[in-house]
């Protein structure tokens, strides 16, 4: 009996009992379909944070204020200096040989207005170097200047959006704005950055460190960053960085250093692990409709007794019964398999329209893997009821109504 | 008379007997049964139902194994065979007729017909035509593409008989064939299996029908699983 004809017979009795098929496909069909579209949440999540950080280099360590991991006893009162200041950004431009750029920070937000227009947005106190370090780039204009810094000259270098906001479509370079109601000269407008983590880089106001310092009236930072000229100083960048601020704050590790490298790639860990259980608990779904494929089969089987026992005394062999009740399963595995496949894909694909904040990425493995497993699931899930039918008496089989 | 007995029977029984222990205990359903049935024999089988007719049937028919004694075909000892040959066996050498008919009922009577040739691996076109042929053998060639939950009775077990005849095998093996047809189909049926035997063909009946009996060439009695003589027969059945 060849293959053909078994398929005939499979496709015939499940249209024999269209409904039921159907309710048993899908079973495997929400199952595949849940994987395919968990494993997309999931990848999709990883693109998006990859993208976040796309901008940031993997040379950078981030200094900020106050000691995270606590070792040893209570700080002693007053002995400690809890603050990060421009001296500590001094000494590491001026002793860390292994850094390529320093750049202090200085955070604060003040409304920003123009005219009748105003807007109440994070202005950024920083040095000409945060534009390498962190990578972002004035489009017209200038930067903030060393000269600016040091005569606390009242500039600014305006995002995106500020600047659409502010001015439309008009020509800005040049004019006069009020941070917290002291005038500032606009000097630059930055390039088109968008947003990481969730912050609009677009909705930033630059102005030089020292002038922020005046009119937040602090002389806190934020934070240093520090970029090593080599990925591989990383290590050594973070140490040498630990034992100046150390010795600048009194012998007091009051600070901490934070590799943005090692950082991200425990996060991206972490989504991975992430999307391995989305599909993990998805696959159970998968299970359960092969469950549901068994428990049909096994009805199938002790409905059609008869029928196998006509087949065996006119010369089925238990093989021929075998295969022909495997291929039953497969058959509503599989398709029950491309049908989830649809609808996981549709599915992640109406998310995207539907959300298009929710990152949504269809990976080629998720289909390929859902689909095989659906497959191998009809198989596994069949072969029981399978060698029942195979191994039925053929003379009861006959006897059986 | 016209065919010369053959140096070796078709089917060869000695001392098969079958004992069925459905619920630990034991039930003898054949004892000790000797036979020879020659090729282009006619057989009937008579007994009352639970005399072991149905066991005898299916021993014949390779779909059950003696608990002991030998069954050879064509000098073929049977109780040696793996399931696999005894499905060849089914297939090639024995057709079945039941009293149910036992066709499939959402098939067309073609595709009911052409069921043991699948299994012989017969292609598709050789299939249809020898299926077709096997029904214009019983005379329902025209009933082909009706299912077979459409027929009637006489048309049922015509349709049987063909599916039974379709792969040439060397015995008809025929339970109760009339059983559950009215008299007229019945005799209908009987008449194409005497002409099937006058063609060469070999077959076993089996029945409680005296009428039917008495058209096949020989008769044997079977009671408490036992063959008897006539004379035996009629005395024990009163």
């Amino acid at each position: 009996m060849n293959f053909l004809e078994y398929a005939r017979v499979a496709l015939e009795a499940l249209r024999a009992n269209r409904l039921r098929s159907a309710l048993t496909m899908l079973g495997v069909i929400i199952g595949v379909a849940a994987v395919i579209l968990l494993v997309s949440l999931g990848e999709g999540t990883k693109t998006y944070v990859e993208n976040q950080f796309a901008g940031l280099g993997s040379n950078i360590l981030i200094v900020t204020p106050g000691k995270i991991e606590t070792k040893g006893g209570p700080p002693i009162i007053g002995a400690a200096k809890h603050k990060l200041t421009l001296s500590d950004s001094r000494i590491l431009e001026k002793r860390g040989y292994l850094f390529h750029g320093v750049a202090p920070v200085v955070f604060g937000t003040a409304e920003v207005r123009s005219g009748s227009r105003s807007r109440n947005v994070p202005v950024l106190g920083v040095t000409p170097s945060f534009s390498a370090v962190r990578n972002l780039h004035v489009e017209i204009g200038t930067f903030v200047t060393g000269s600016d810094v040091e005569a606390k000259r009242r500039v600014c270098v305006l995002g995106r959006t500020v600047k659409r906001e502010l001015f439309g479509n008009a020509n800005a370079l040049g004019r006069i704005v009020k941070v917290s109601g002291s005038r500032f000269r606009v000097v630059g407008i930055m390039q088109n950055k968008g947003v990481s983590l969730g912050i609009d880089l677009d909705d930033i106001v630059f102005v030089p460190v020292r002038t922020a310092q005046d009119i937040f009236d602090t002389d806190a930072l934020l934070e240093i960053l520090l970029s090593v000229r080599n990925k591989n100083d990383i290590e050594s960048g973070k140490e040498l960085a630990k034992s100046l601020l150390f010795k600048n704050h009194n012998r007091h590790e009051d600070f901490t250093i934070t590799n943005q490298a090692a950082m991200l790639s425990s996060l991206y860990t972490i989504l991975d692990t992430l999307t391995y259980v989305l599909g993990g608990i998805a696959t159970i779904s998968l299970l359960v409709g092969g469950i549901g494929i068994m428990n049909i089969m096994l009805v199938t089987v002790k409905e059609r007794t008869n029928e196998i026992g006509i087949r065996k005394a006119v010369g089925a062999r238990e093989r021929d019964i075998l295969v022909q009740f495997l291929l039953e399963s497969t058959a509503l595995s599989s398709s029950g398999g491309i049908g989830g496949m649809f609808f996981g894909v549709a599915g992640a694909w109406g998310i995207r329209l539907l959300f298009p904040k929710i990152p949504v990425v269809v990976p080629t493995w998720a289909i390929v893997l859902a689909f095989t497993f659906s497959v191998f699931v009809g198989i596994f899930f069949g072969v029981y009821p399978a060698r029942k039918a195979a191994s039925l008496n053929p003379i009861e089989a006959l006897r059986y109504e | 008379m016209e065919s010369a007995p053959a140096s070796e029977p078709l089917l060869l029984l000695r001392g098969v007997t079958k004992i069925y222990e459905p619920d630990g205990q034991e039930v003898v359903g054949l004892e000790g049964v000797d036979l020879d049935i020659r090729s282009g024999d006619f057989l009937a089988v008579m007994g009352p139902s639970g005399s072991g007719k149905s066991t005898l049937m299916n021993i014949l028919g390779c779909l059950d194994i003696p608990t002991s004694g030998s069954y050879k075909i064509k000098g073929m000892p049977v109780a040696r065979l793996s399931p696999e040959e005894l499905a060849r066996l089914r297939n090639r050498e024995i057709g079945f007729v039941f009293q149910v008919f036992h066709l499939l009922p959402r098939y067309t009577a073609l595709r009911n017909v052409e069921l043991p040739l699948l299994y012989a691996g017969v292609g598709r076109e050789e299939r249809t035509e020898r299926a077709g042929e096997a029904l214009r053998a019983v005379g329902i060639l025209d009933r082909r593409n009706h299912l077979s939950n459409q027929l009637s009775g006489g048309q049922k077990q015509k349709v049987a008989i063909a599916r039974a005849l379709v792969n040439r095998p060397s015995l008809l093996l025929a339970d109760e064939p009339t059983g559950n047809l009215d008299t007229k189909s019945g005799d209908e049926l009987m008449e194409i299996l005497v002409r099937l035997n006058r063609e060469g063909t070999t077959i076993v009946l089996v029945t409680h029908d005296q009428t039917i009996a008495r058209r096949a060439r020989n008769v044997v009695y079977i009671i408490d699983g036992r063959l008897v003589a006539k004379e035996d027969f009629r005395e024990l059945r009163g």
